[in-house]
């Protein structure tokens, strides 16, 4: 049987980071994906902001961004659009396009020079205590093996089963799940090239349908429904959506991803006895934007502390662990709630709803309106916005 | 559960099933339906409709 300190379930950003700082922290290190290569095939739209980057300290790489994004386009469902270009507002939140594939690969990296065992197509496929550690049972090219460990980090995505193995209620319920479908196209023609696009509306019941650019004529062009208001899947959608829209009518794929995205907030209990959830599989996922890539790397960055602090301290039980969660909270758990309710307003729209508030603002100049001022003009076009949206302001 | 061969294997199912009784593999899928009770919430979420349920 192999034996190490901490064990990390899925080398996606979340669990190489936690891999990463755990080994960085002390700790003897192995993570294993079940993927013959990590980060294929990516779940993704792959936007993040550089402001997210700086605070987990990675140096940026030019084979992993795709295109520096500097604006964002809002679209109602009669075409109606906001434009926040760089030259209108200054916005906190501008990025980059990754390259997922490379990028995902790029902190596994990472976490094996800090020092990581990493080891790819390998499965969990169970788990039990003994002795005060948890042996995971996995398959690995045919041979069954067990590892032994101290601390078991689930990074395994949606899916969440290692979670709910030790006891934690990782499941997710439908309305909590988006379930998404996304092309990468050529020959897109978008109206704002540097902008990363929204389509709000029926287009995407639940959700909303995104372009993101990653340079010359090439997107991601996908959305997110919730099936609990939709008969019809992801993918059908999507096909209605690329037809449909000027900026992809005359675009071709060239790749199909498809995937759940757990937007409804923090999970609560993200501690067990012996056993940190991380990343999406604790649904560390913006739940309005549905963005998940900087939030996840930055819970299984708290999630390897964390893991390295209790090696340290020869203490894996959950009293010692719990930290994790108050940390957790801190960090993500807070500002998600505010994207919760937002959320909520933005999904009580309707269509028409949706395009006046889009007309509304569409010629605004954001540069010298302020936030307050922004609000007033809400609420004077859709009342209902002091109500969801007032304890935010 | 008959898993369609257009299954992309992304594991939605697996995270919304109430007994955690689903397996994602890189290419394949393992259903534990001894346990299954038939809520047929995988079979709603399934982004690319490759699960149905077998007649039996």
């Amino acid at each position: 049987m192999m034996e190490t300190d901490v064990l990390v379930i899925g080398a996606g950003p979340a669990g190489s980071t936690a891999a990463k700082h755990a080994a960085m922290g002390g700790a003897q290190v192995i993570v294993i994906d079940k993927k013959s290569e990590i980060g294929t095939p990516k779940r993704c739209a792959e936007g993040v902001s550089k402001d997210g980057l700086k605070e987990l300290g990675i140096e940026l790489s030019p084979r992993w961004i795709a295109k520096e994004a500097t604006g964002v386009r809002m679209v109602s469902p009669n075409g109606t659009a906001v434009n926040l270009t760089e030259d209108k507002v200054k916005l906190p939140e501008a990025g980059y396009i990754l390259e997922r594939k490379v990028f995902d690969k790029f902190m596994a990296m990472d976490a094996g020079r800090a020092g990581a065992q990493i080891m790819v197509k390998t499965l969990a496929t169970g788990m039990r205590m003994e002795d005060d550690q948890v042996v995971v049972t996995v398959e690995s090219m045919g041979q069954k093996m067990e590892i032994k460990a101290k601390i078991v980090i689930a990074a395994d995505g949606p899916e969440s089963r290692v979670g709910r193995w030790a006891g934690l209620k990782t499941a997710l319920k439908p309305k909590d799940m988006e379930s998404c479908a996304q092309f990468e196209m050529a020959g897109v023609e978008m109206a704002e090239p540097d902008c990363i696009e929204f389509h709000f509306g029926t287009v995407a019941p639940g959700g909303y349908a995104w372009i993101f650019p990653k340079g010359d004529d090439i997107a991601n062009v996908g959305l997110g429904v919730l099936t609990t208001i939709t008969d019809k899947t992801a993918y059908e959608h999507l096909l209605e959506f690329v037809a449909s829209n000027p900026a992809t009518k005359n675009a071709q794929p060239v790749e199909l991803n498809v995937g759940g995205d757990p937007v409804g907030g923090l999970l609560k209990k993200k501690v067990a006895d012996n056993v940190l959830v991380t990343g999406d599989a604790a649904s560390m996922v913006n739940p309005l934007t549905g963005g998940g890539i900087i939030s996840g790397m930055l819970g299984g960055r708290i999630a390897g502390q964390v893991a390295a602090q209790a090696v340290a301290d020869g203490d894996y039980s959950h009293k010692n662990l719990k930290v994790y969660d108050k940390l957790c909270e801190d960090e993500l758990g807070e500002s998600f709630k505010k994207y919760l309710k937002a959320k909520e307003y933005l999904l009580s729209l309707s269509d028409e709803e949706l395009d006046d508030i889009a007309d509304v603002f569409k010629d605004s100049d954001f540069e010298t309106i302020n936030t307050s001022e922004m609000v007033r003009k809400l609420i004077k076009i859709s009342p209902k916005a002091l109500l969801k949206l007032g304890k935010l302001f | 559960m008959i898993v369609k061969e257009w299954c992309m294997y992304c594991g939605e199912c697996a995270g919304v099933c109430p007994r955690n009784l689903i397996e994602i593999r890189e290419i394949s899928l393992k259903f534990n339906e001894d346990k299954c009770k038939e809520c047929n919430i995988c079979v709603q979420v399934c982004p690319v409709q490759a699960l149905e349920k077998r007649d039996d």
